[in-house]
Formats: structure tokens, C-alpha cells, sequence
């Protein structure tokens, strides 16, 4: 079995048939577990680390039920929902999350072969192979969130030769795998809040399709590509600590030879944590929050952004189409204003009602949130309350 | 593509077919086989056929046919999220319960049901399938498809909590004998639209009913090549609406006890300028349910329409009305409207080329039976929530007292064009001739010159008879709006199979 072709095939037909219903008698053997594994020197050859096909391209990764077949974390069951990276998985954070109904989020990639490409202001450009994953648990009790953590789900981004690909996995009430939901699924999660109150709500674990709809981007070649949206340099650009060592994400990478053409540090942009108020001003904080949370779709390659030419990047300059007194081209009825931002009064202003809503068919983002975040909308309103406060209706 | 390409990919696409819809009591056994295609209750993959090709681009591709039963919702959702290109997903007659919306990016796929049920029918008959939505997760839609050479028939799509049917950059798209509805009228909080392709190219929505969307039953924008023909749209704020589209053609619908019944227009800061849409043999009547769009602090459109309202043409161009019926419809039949009514600061229309004025605008051999124009916004007027609705009734309303009829004009304009508001150079081309019009009609067109008699009508002192004599009330078939014919005619509109 020392041909990757041949081990590649057998893998193939038992992971498809195991990939769906319950696999009573069905266990996939040992064979299915290093799909895609970095194992370079088995086979020799200089790019021996992923499986090969004849031609030399990159045989896709088998995406198994079980991501216990994947060997990203370590042994199971997790405690606390707190999965552990293996040795060849490197556990990351971002300096601001995406809000996603207050889940506690634990990230990670492997990079099998080579390394990612250093981008100034996109995500990095990660190799064939590269598996990205976040974790998202829910504590019971958000006034001591390390304690009684449980995890729910495990996204999977995987950068197939073909392209970045989606996957979720949910886990098991005992913690002790989690299985391929290409469907979705939606569950009620309950906890108590950072204020003691009891919230239930009804969690979504996107299926595989709406994944694209925060992490599709329109190409050069005009179609839609799916991409990551967390790990750009900005995000990364802070210092963590990992089994003791603390150190920067980005040098931590390079110096695991992971990231190439890593700049002088005046050149690597930073991006801030919008909550801590001695990181930046407020129209940064609010700009980042906003570009985190929304310029996945709200920028000129997005797929909100075409229609809505609302652009929300944190490199958008133009306060117009930052949306101050533009009117949505059709936002519907009932969206709190006339204008997106109307400056000075966050009460009159489409986009913080927008984020703040859980009314269908009103809040944003359109996917991944059933709850208000509190502190992100008490954020944006602080900061269009600041604005210098303009008559949009003016002529 | 290599042979080592092809077996990977054949032998992955076997295994996911086979088991995609295994449902939760499947017993694993059964998927047993190196790509064997007999998987368990449903969700089946039918192996010995492939089903005869639904589109031209799946001709000469390899096709799979699923088929599904109610309670097999969870394996579905699996399904779609997995599917091979060119894949028919069968529905048994029944009841399918989701908790989140079906969302499909794929080419080639077609969803069949057994037939869309009867209005009011909420769950799955012996010969209707019915797909409820009315626990799904918060802001999903119920069908939500992105890919070309799309078809779905014979389904009923209820309680979405957006849009029933959303299809968005898709070319190539079949919607047939489907039923979009919720289960409570006049009901803000219904999903906005029924069925809703968007961005898209060759779009075909044929046989279909659409019932209670708080915004439109079938909507088409921003769309390229539309036939929309032979549905029924009831008890919605507006029936049918084509917005920001380029070749339309819409026919033998009914357009019936919704707020507005069926409307053509632009809106400001989208890319697409629509042209080139017609409607004919349509029946559009009794559309005078009260606006139930949301109305505080709304920049909606149609939530700004008086109940009544049977067609408004706002922003086109190169738009045919013709051979409709129109039926009391209390505040006017047909409205044509500059986009400037709505959004007055020409820059915002920058995006389509400062596409704000309608123009060419073609009215001709409709039968108005009459009932309309006697009781605008049903008496219902609002300054604030329907500007347009409260001018129309000062206006008539002056009329009567002053001895006229007091019935809106079968057609009214707002009279903003390029020209000096009073003359009569009809720049924009309003044509309206040769209708059917009710008996003892005499007048039937209304030129109300928005922007002067606004001002007369909203000041401290309003000033009603000034207003209503700086309005023009003409018979049909006198210059200037005895125009007729385009050049060149409207382009037909042809979809590819």
C-alpha cells in the first residue's frame, strides 16, 4: 500500500459509504485515517506530504464522518469543550471575532505541505491541504466561561486543489466524536448570560451550502469563490501563548516555517481588539467590529456589496458608501430608518438596527447569529452617536 | 481528465448518492457494496435509469434521481448539500417539516414534488407535496437555490420565514406549479416574497400561486429574460412585481385582492435599467386589501402604495400594457409614475445611467369593466405612511365637490418629465388608446402634476381648487397621448430549454 493511488482508492469507497448513516459494521479500518495526513517520507520525493495522483496534482482530501479520522485533536472525550490541537495543528486567535450567538470559538490549522503566502490586507494564502477548523461551545454559565464548556460543532475549511471547501461536523452529547453534517443541523442551546439571565436559543450549525453565504466572493473570472474569512495578517497580528510560549501568531508561523515573505514589522498591519477601549478610538474599534462581522459580504467583491454598494471594509474611505445618509436600495419595511447611517442618532440608522434585530428577514448578518450582541450594537451606536450629526434629509 | 481523476471522482459521488438520504432508522447494512446504489428507506438512489434529461446542459452528463418521503427531512438536507451535478431530487406526496431552509449551490438540479395542493392547504395531501417552514431557524428562507439550469415543480412552499423561493444568479431557471404561501392574511410579519429569483438570466415562472407575502407574491428582478404567465397571485401587498428587469413578457395571470396587483419598476441605486416588458391578457381586479407592508420609518417601496392600486409603472421604459382586464380596483387601474416620485435626488439613480423617468410607455386594447377609481386607499388616506394615495383623493375629492365625478382617471402620470410641468409635449411618450372603457367614461386620462399641486395641497393654507386646476383630465385617443407603437418593437422573449 505504499502507492498513494492505491491506498487512495480503497479509502475513497469505505469513507463514502461510512460517510452517511450510522456505521454499525462499517468502520472505515486504519487505512482511512491518514487521508491527507501529513506523511511526508513514507512515500519519498520531495512533495510526498499530501497523497498524490499519477499526473502529480494533489489528490483531494476525503472528508470522513467521524473528524476523529482526521487526527486534528487530540484524545477524546474533550473536557470543557476544549478541543487540543495535535502536534502538526497550530491553534490561533483573532484579535476581534465574527460574533456568532456568543459561542465560545477555538481555532486552528494544519498546514500539511508548504506554507502560506504572506497577503497585506486578504487572507493568507495557504497551500493545497490546508485544513482550517473552528470549535464553537457554549458554557453554562457565562460568568465562568472556562467551566462546564460544551462544544456543539467543528467547522472544517479545507483548501482543496480545487478550492476552499466547507464542512461541519456536530458533536456527540458525550463529547467523544463529531460527525459530518453536510445538512446542517438546528438545536437548542441554553446558558445563563454574562448578566445571570437564562437564554435559550435556537442554534443554527450551517449546512454546507450556507457556508457560502458568508465565505463566497466574486473572482476576477466573475464567479464565486468560497474563502476564509478570519486568518488575514491584521487578525493574527498579536501575541498569544501556546504550551508556555508566548509569542507573536505571525512569527509564530514563520518560525514554524509555515508562513512565507513575513515583512518587517512596520509593514504588517494590526488589527485591534474592538472591545478594550485602550486599544484604539472608537471609530476604530466600531471599523473593526464592522469589518469583521460584515465586509465578508458589505465589500465591492461581495456578494451584499454589488447590490447594496454598501462597503463596510475597514479600508473603505468612503463615508457615503460606509453608508452614511445613503439610503439601502431596497431594504424592505420596518428597518428603524430612511439611511444606513444617519450620523449622530444610531436610533434613525438601518445598519444598527440591522445588527442589533433578531426579526427574520431584518438582522444581519443574514446567517450565523439568533441573538442580539449586546456589546457590538452598543458599540456601533456609541460610535455613530459620535459622528458630527448631519440632516440626511437635507438637500 | 484522467481515468484516476474520473474513478475518484465516480466512486465519491456513488457513495454519497447512495446514502444521502439514508434516513435515521436506516439500517447500515443495506448501504453495503463498493458503491452500491441501494441505500435504505428513501433518499434512494435509482440506479437501474438515469432520468431523462431535464436540461440540455445534462444531456450528455451523468444523471441521478433521488427520491425522498416525509420524515426524511434531515437525510434531505444532507442530500442537497452533497449533490452531483444533474441530480433530480423526487418528493413523495406528503408533509415535510424543515428547521432550517434548503439551500442548494449546484447546476442541473430539479425538485419535483406530487402537486402544490389547493390555497389554504397547509400540510401534504395524498396527491400534494408541502414543505412547512414554520419552525425553521430565524432569518432563513424556505428554498434558497444559486446555480443554473434550475427546475422546481409541483410543491408548496409554506410559513418561509423570508422568502419562500429565493434563486439568485442563476441562469436558466424553471419555477412551475408551485404554491408559496403563509397561513395568516395581512400578516406584517410574513416572509416578504413568495417566489423571488433575483440576478438572474432566462427566467420562467409558469402555473404557480402565491398567497399572503408581505411584500410581493412572484417577484423578478434584476433579471434578464423573464416569462411569467399563468399564475395566481392573491392576498399579497403587491400580486406581481417586475423590478430593475430587461425582457419581460407576462401573461394570462391573475392579479387579485392584493394591495397593488401587478407592478413594473426601477428603483434607485441598482445597476440594472429594466426595459422592454409587457403585459397582456392579465386580470387584474379587487386588488384593495389594505397595505400591510411594514410602514414605521420604512424606505419600502411598495409599503408606500394605496390599497387599490392595480397597476403601477414606475421608472420603466418601454413597458405594453395590453388586452388586460382591469376591475375595481378602488384607487386607480393604472399609475405611471417618474422614479423621482420616490427618490428625488437624481444622483441616486447614477448606478443604471440616471434611469429615473419612465418613458414609453405603451396602454392599449385593455377592458377596464369599471368599479375603479371611487374609493382611493379605501378611504383610508395617509399624508405620512402614502403621500401618493392622499394626493389622489385631495384631488378627486375636490372634483366631486366641485361637481365632477370624483372617479380617478383610468390612467394617471404624475406629470414630472423633462419639460415644463404644464405643457403638453408628452416627452415621455404615455401612449393610452383604443381601450374598453366603462360606460359613460368620457375622461380617462389624468395628468396630476405631482410637483405643483403638492405644494398647493400640503402648505399652511392649502389651496385644493388651485390644485385641481393645474391637473389635466384628457379622453383617450387625444394628442398628445394618441402615440402608439414602439421602435423597435419589444423584443420576444425566447428561453432555452
Amino acid at each position: 500500500m505504499s502507492h498513494p493511488l492505491r491506498r487512495a482508492l480503497p479509502v475513497l469507497v469505505l469513507l463514502g459509504l461510512s460517510a452517511c448513516g450510522p456505521s454499525a459494521g462499517m468502520d472505515a479500518g486504519p487505512d482511512a485515517v491518514d487521508a491527507g495526513r501529513g506523511d511526508a517520507g513514507v512515500d519519498g520525493g520531495v512533495d510526498a506530504g499530501l497523497p498524490r495522483l499519477p499526473d502529480g496534482g494533489v489528490a483531494p482530501l476525503v472528508i470522513p464522518r467521524q473528524l476523529s479520522d482526521l487526527h486534528l485533536f487530540k484524545a477524546v472525550p474533550i473536557v470543557d469543550g476544549q478541543v487540543q490541537p495535535e502536534d502538526d495543528v497550530i491553534p490561533y486567535e483573532m484579535a476581534t471575532p465574527l460574533f456568532s450567538d456568543y459561542a465560545l470559538k477555538t481555532r486552528s490549522v494544519r498546514i500539511p505541505e508548504g506554507a502560506a503566502t504572506w497577503s497585506r490586507d486578504e487572507v493568507l494564502d495557504f497551500p493545497v491541504g490546508t485544513i482550517l477548523t473552528k470549535t464553537f461551545s457554549f458554557p453554562a454559565d457565562f460568568r465562568e466561561p472556562s467551566k462546564n464548556v460544551r462544544a456543539v460543532e467543528t467547522r472544517l475549511l479545507v483548501r482543496q486543489p480545487t478550492g476552499w471547501e466547507a464542512y461541519p461536523y456536530v458533536w456527540n452529547a458525550e463529547q467523544t466524536e463529531a460527525t459530518f453534517a453536510p445538512g446542517g443541523r438546528v438545536m437548542d442551546v441554553s446558558f445563563i448570560d454574562a448578566d445571570g439571565g437564562a437564554v435559550t436559543t435556537q442554534y443554527l450549525v450551517p449546512s454546507k451550502n450556507q457556508c457560502q453565504e458568508c465565505h463566497h466572493v466574486k473572482g476576477e473570472d466573475s464567479e464565486q469563490h468560497l474563502l476564509p474569512i478570519g486568518p488575514k495578517a491584521r487578525y493574527l497580528n498579536f501575541e498569544t501563548t501556546v504550551k508556555g510560549v508566548k509569542q507573536n501568531q505571525l512569527e509564530r508561523f514563520a518560525a514554524l516555517g509555515k508562513l512565507t515573505g513575513l515583512p518587517q514589522l512596520s509593514e504588517r498591519p494590526k488589527a485591534i481588539d474592538a472591545f478594550d477601549a485602550a486599544h484604539g478610538s472608537l471609530e476604530e474599534r466600531a471599523r473593526t467590529y464592522l469589518d469583521i462581522n460584515c465586509a465578508h459580504c458589505h465589500r465591492p467583491e461581495g456578494t451584499a456589496g454589488e447590490t447594496s454598494q454598501l462597503f463596510l471594509d475597514y479600508g473603505n474611505v468612503d463615508r457615503f458608501r460606509l453608508g452614511e445618509c445613503k439610503r439601502p436600495g431596497s431594504a424592505g419595511s420596518d428597518v428603524g430608518g430612511e439611511f444606513d447611517i444617519v450620523p449622530g442618532d444610531h436610533t434613525q440608522s438601518i445598519l444598527w438596527f440591522r445588527l442589533q434585530t433578531t426579526e427574520s428577514g431584518k438582522m444581519m448578518p443574514l446567517i450565523g447569529r439568533a441573538l442580539s450582541h449586546q456589546e457590538g450594537a452598543h458599540l456601533v451606536a456609541e460610535w455613530i452617536d459620535s459622528l458630527p450629526p448631519k440632516d440626511c434629509r437635507a438637500p | 481528465m484522467s481515468l484516476t481523476r474520473k474513478l475518484l471522482a465516480a466512486s465519491f459521488t456513488l457513495a454519497l448518492a447512495a446514502c444521502s438520504g439514508a434516513s435515521p432508522t436506516m439500517d447500515a447494512g443495506t448501504g453495503g457494496g463498493a458503491g452500491g446504489g441501494t441505500g435504505g428507506g428513501g433518499g434512494e438512489l435509482d440506479a437501474g435509469t438515469m432520468p431523462p434529461a431535464e436540461f440540455s446542459y445534462c444531456e450528455s452528463k451523468p444523471r441521478t434521481l433521488l427520491t425522498f418521503a416525509p420524515g426524511q427531512e434531515q437525510a434531505i438536507q444532507d442530500a442537497v448539500n452533497t449533490l452531483e451535478e444533474c441530480t433530480t431530487l423526487q418528493f413523495a406526496a406528503g408533509t415535510y417539516t424543515f428547521d432550517n431552509a434548503v439551500t442548494i449551490r449546484q447546476k442541473g438540479i430539479t425538485l419535483v414534488g406530487a402537486g402544490k395542493g389547493l390555497k389554504g392547504e397547509l400540510t401534504g395531501t395524498a396527491t400534494s407535496t408541502v414543505f412547512v417552514f414554520t419552525n425553521a431557524a430565524a432569518n432563513t428562507n424556505g428554498v434558497d437555490h444559486v446555480g443554473s439550469w434550475f427546475a422546481i415543480r409541483d410543491l408548496a412552499l409554506i410559513n418561509a420565514k423570508k422568502d419562500a423561493l429565493r434563486i439568485e444568479s442563476s441562469t436558466n431557471v424553471r419555477i412551475q406549479k408551485l404554491r408559496t404561501e403563509w397561513a395568516v392574511e395581512n400578516a406584517t410579519t410574513n416572509g416578504a416574497y413568495g417566489i423571488y429569483p433575483v440576478k438572474s438570466t432566462n427566467v420562467l415562472v409558469e402555473d404557480c400561486e402565491a398567497y399572503n407575502a408581505a411584500d410581493a407574491g412572484i417577484y423578478v428582478g434584476q433579471t434578464t429574460y423573464a416569462i411569467v404567465r399563468r399564475n395566481v397571485a392573491k392576498q399579497n401587498v403587491a400580486g406581481i412585481e417586475i423590478e430593475n428587469t430587461r425582457f419581460a413578457d407576462v401573461y394570462e395571470n391573475v392579479a387579485e385582492d392584493n394591495t397593488t396587483g401587478l407592478v413594473v419598476f426601477d428603483l434607485p441605486g441598482n445597476p440594472i435599467a429594466g426595459t422592454d416588458v409587457k403585459v397582456h391578457h392579465n386580470t387584474i381586479k379587487n386588488n384593495n386589501r389594505g397595505n400591510f407592508a411594514g410602514v414605521s420609518a420604512s424606505s419600502s417601496t411598495v409599503s408606500q402604495v394605496p390599497a387599490g392600486t392595480g397597476t403601477f409603472i414606475m421608472a420603466s421604459r418601454r413597458v405594453e400594457v395590453t388586452n388586460n382586464t382591469y376591475e375595481n380596483n378602488n384607487s386607480v387601474d393604472v399609475a405611471v409614475l417618474s422614479g423621482l416620485a420616490i427618490e428625488s435626488d437624481p444622483s441616486r439613480w447614477m448606478a443604471a445611467g440616471f434611469n429615473f423617468a419612465s418613458a414609453d410607455i405603451f396602454v392599449h386594447h385593455n377592458t377596464m369593466v369599471g368599479g375603479s377609481g371611487d374609493n382611493v386607499d379605501n378611504g383610508n388616506v395617509d399624508m405620512t405612511l402614502r403621500p401618493f394615495g392622499a394626493l389622489i383623493a385631495a384631488l378627486y375629492g375636490t372634483d366631486q365637490a366641485m361637481g365632477g365625478t370624483g372617479i380617478v382617471d383610468t390612467l394617471i402620470w404624475d406629470g414630472i418629465d423633462a419639460t415644463a410641468m404644464d405643457n403638453l409635449a408628452n416627452d415621455i411618450n404615455l401612449c393610452f388608446a383604443d381601450n374598453t372603457l366603462p360606460a359613460g367614461v368620457t375622461r380617462s386620462i389624468g395628468d396630476l402634476n405631482f410637483i405643483a399641486v403638492q405644494g398647493m395641497l400640503t402648505g399652511a393654507n392649502p389651496d385644493f381648487v388651485a390644485a385641481w386646476n393645474k391637473t389635466g383630465h384628457y379622453a383617450q385617443g387625444v394628442a398628445p397621448f394618441n402615440c402608439g407603437a414602439f421602435s423597435p418593437a419589444l423584443a420576444e422573449v425566447v428561453l432555452p430549454q
